[in-house]
């Protein structure tokens, strides 16, 4: 490389067509963006929670770390496992449903795919407030499918609304779409081949599902998995509605310190706390994922 | 700030009491962080108050509000009339009539913009929200505006019709002058239960907690949501302050409220209404203007048994404020003058369903109004209710951590 220096500059076609095209200072508004409206917030976050109150509303800008300190609290560390245990709840149902429908959309749908997956979106298009709610009267214990439960004889009180059996259906509800689409295409993108020669030798389908399907389509499948995990566990609203108040999931802590006691820093503490929790997950994921490149199909 | 402050005794007439106590507040603050110029000028000058007030008889002007609100002794007398108002209020709270007969009478344009909770106006006027004339905070949000010299004292002279407000709603804890605040309407946390199913006969708060373990399992309960209503609340039906600072008295609450956990369904302020009118709650807390509608729809069934408890509970009450900022000073006052007139507090009362403490308007409401208990609550009852305010930022940190336990167990 040294010795490129000293010598003429030497046409090499084939390097050029390589490099950007562009000059690199054209993502310079883009980039302004990102760091005022994406890492600002957080970085006002990080003030706040290293700062202390000052009476009603007002802080006073120190560096401490009592919020942290007052995060290792039993009562905080059970509402992080709570909110945790409630989201990977959802995130299993999620999954339970998400994956067969993303599995039967690619492997039996030829002609209504787009159809399919148009539907998938639709309840996108409205609001999620007004779909929660709507959510309330279908699981109202005086409502139609509370009659028709009864009815069948499956359960002879159908009490669904305000326990953590709603929070989950409204979470998986309400995530769905984000599960379906990632493993839907990682199936579209798999070589149905392998699952083909897999039974020519004489697995049966269930092994060679574990065997080949699984193994293949597992990034799409724990991409998504995080993706409806994170937010899951942001969760502020479907709690409220579906589960009555009565869970106290790390939002709904962090919007009454917010909102009901003014207490920012505290509440910055322990948003930051909870980024770092949920973070691990992320780093675990790209360690998987990087894995997966290497010794995968 | 983490050893404990000594206390320090001092011999000085009660009134001055609120203003030692802020000055004692802002020494505290200014050892933890800076001072803002706006506090330090309010701390000069509430030292020098502070000091005449100890030294010779005590003047009733110049309270709390410190430097925002202007020394002259009456700096609206005789200024005209501006053209604008603007009002910061809970969204359909005044009937329609009222601003048209303020607009004629007045020929004042006004603009109204809308919040739907306390928490909402304070961070917006603690962001330097300005340009209200009229905001309509409760009473917690009115205590810790004083306190922040946020509010404009009030020029009686102006609001003639104040004079009909009745006195107890005058003077109250949380503006112990009355000069920052006319009582709008208020109400008072009661509770209600399905006589049907439940066959004792609570009349206290204290044995509807009690009912709630042995109710929750054949039925939907519900409390009042929020830090700031279910700890006070329990506190009160304990036989406590409701705005205590003990951190015995707090535990205790708290032990309570967690022993009576498993027996409360949901904790919803907002839904419960809906739900009740539809029969689905059987022992549930509740405002008394929202009990009321919920006792009309169930009038056919005759199911619904609502409460005001017999020795305590909550009154709470949303005020007419004028911020210190207010750009429209006298059409502020004139809005607020118009609001006392009886004629007018009739028909707000017909519009809204919450009683003003004008005895002259409570007379010529309708005999339904006038004579139902959940509308016009005796003062037999509100005498003995009491405010839930913040009393300090500690306080509010406590029962919120006390919430969270609650909530999560």
């Amino acid at each position: 490389m040294t010795t490129e220096t000293i010598q003429p500059p030497k046409r090499s076609p084939r390097r050029r067509s390589f490099a950007p095209r562009y000059p690199g200072w054209l993502t310079a508004p883009s980039l302004i963006y990102y760091m005022i409206f994406f890492l600002g917030p957080l970085a006002i976050l990080v003030v706040f929670s290293v700062a202390t109150q000052a009476g009603f509303g007002s802080v006073s800008y120190t560096f401490s770390t009592s919020q942290f300190k007052a995060l290792n609290d039993p009562l905080y560390i059970k509402v992080f496992r709570q909110t945790m245990l409630m989201a990977a709840g959802g995130t299993a149902l999620t999954i339970a449903i998400g994956y067969p429908v993303a599995y039967w959309m690619s492997r039996y749908l030829t002609r209504y795919k787009t159809l399919a997956l148009l539907l998938v979106i639709v309840p996108f298009w409205t609001s999620f407030l007004i779909r929660t709610y709507a959510l309330k009267i279908i699981l109202d214990p005086q409502g139609y499918l509370a009659h028709f439960v009864e009815w069948t004889g499956i359960s002879n009180q159908f009490n669904v609304l305000y326990t953590g059996k709603a929070v989950a259906i409204g979470l998986a509800y309400n995530y769905l779409p984000l599960l379906i689409l990632p493993v839907y295409a990682s199936l579209e993108r798999m070589d149905w081949k392998l699952v083909e020669a897999a039974t020519d030798l004489g697995a049966s389908p269930f092994k060679a599902f574990r065997q080949i399907t699984l193994p293949l389509t597992l990034p799409g499948l724990i991409t998504g998995a995080l993706l409806v995990f994170i937010p899951m566990c942001g969760e502020y609203v479907i709690p409220q509605l579906l589960g009555g108040g009565q869970f106290a999931f790390v939002g709904t802590v962090i919007g009454s310190n917010f909102l009901g006691a003014q207490n920012w820093p505290f509440g910055s503490a322990m948003a930051i706390a909870f980024m770092v929790l949920l973070s691990i997950f992320v780093v675990i994921y790209i360690a998987f994922a990087t894995r997966e490149e290497q010794f995968g199909a | 700030m983490t050893e404990r402050d000594p206390k320090l005794n001092i011999l000085a007439p009660v009134e001055t009491r609120p203003r030692l106590d802020r000055l004692e507040r802002l020494v505290r603050r200014s050892g933890g962080g800076r001072m803002t110029r706006a506090e330090a000028l309010g701390l000069g000058g509430l030292a020098l108050l502070a000091a005449a007030g100890c030294g010779g008889k005590t003047s009733t002007g110049g309270g709390g509000g410190g430097a925002s609100s202007s020394g002259a002794a009456d700096p609206l007398a005789g200024k005209p009339m501006e053209n604008n108002l603007v009002i910061y209020n809970w969204s359909q709270y005044d009937d329609p009539s009222t601003y048209k007969s303020f607009k004629t009478q007045n020929h004042v344009a006004i603009k109204e913009t809308y919040y739907s909770s306390n928490d909402e106006l304070l961070a917006k006027l603690q962001a330097g929200g300005t340009g209200y004339d009229i905001i309509v905070p409760s009473q917690n949000a009115v205590g810790e505006l004083v306190e922040l010299g946020s509010l404009m004292k009030l020029d009686k002279a102006l609001i003639p019709n104040a004079s009909a407000v009745e006195s107890s709603w005058v003077k109250t804890s949380y503006d112990p002058t009355g000069d920052y605040k006319v009582v709008k309407d208020f109400g008072v946390t009661m509770f209600f239960y399905n006589n049907k199913i439940i066959t004792e006969k609570p009349t206290t708060m204290k044995q509807f907690y009690d009912l709630l373990p042995k109710y929750g399992k054949v039925g939907r309960t519900n409390l009042m949501d929020g830090a700031e209503e279910v700890v006070p609340l329990a506190l009160m039906a304990l036989g406590y302050d409701p705005n205590t600072g003990d951190p015995a008295e707090l535990d205790k609450a708290k032990s309570f409220l967690l022993s009576i956990r498993g027996g409360v369904t949901t904790i919803d302020s907002s839904n419960y209404i809906n739900d009740a009118s539809a029969g689905k709650i059987i022992l549930g807390q509740g405002w008394n203007g929202d009990v009321r509608r919920i006792l009309s729809a169930r009038k056919k069934q005759g199911d619904i048994t609502a409460v005001l408890p017999q020795d305590t509970s909550e009154k709470w009450a949303d005020n007419w404020c004028i911020p210190a900022t207010a750009p429209d000073p006298v059409a502020a006052h004139a809005w607020i003058n118009h609001l006392c007139d009886p004629a007018v507090a009739v028909k707000e009362m017909e519009y809204h369903n919450y009683p003003i403490p004008i005895q002259a308007a409570l007379d010529q409401t309708p005999a339904d109004l006038k004579n139902d208990p959940l509308f016009n609550v005796p003062a037999s009852y509100t005498d003995h209710y009491k405010f839930i305010l913040n009393p300090s930022q500690e306080i509010v940190n406590a029962r919120t951590q006390i919430y969270t336990a609650f909530q999560s167990a």
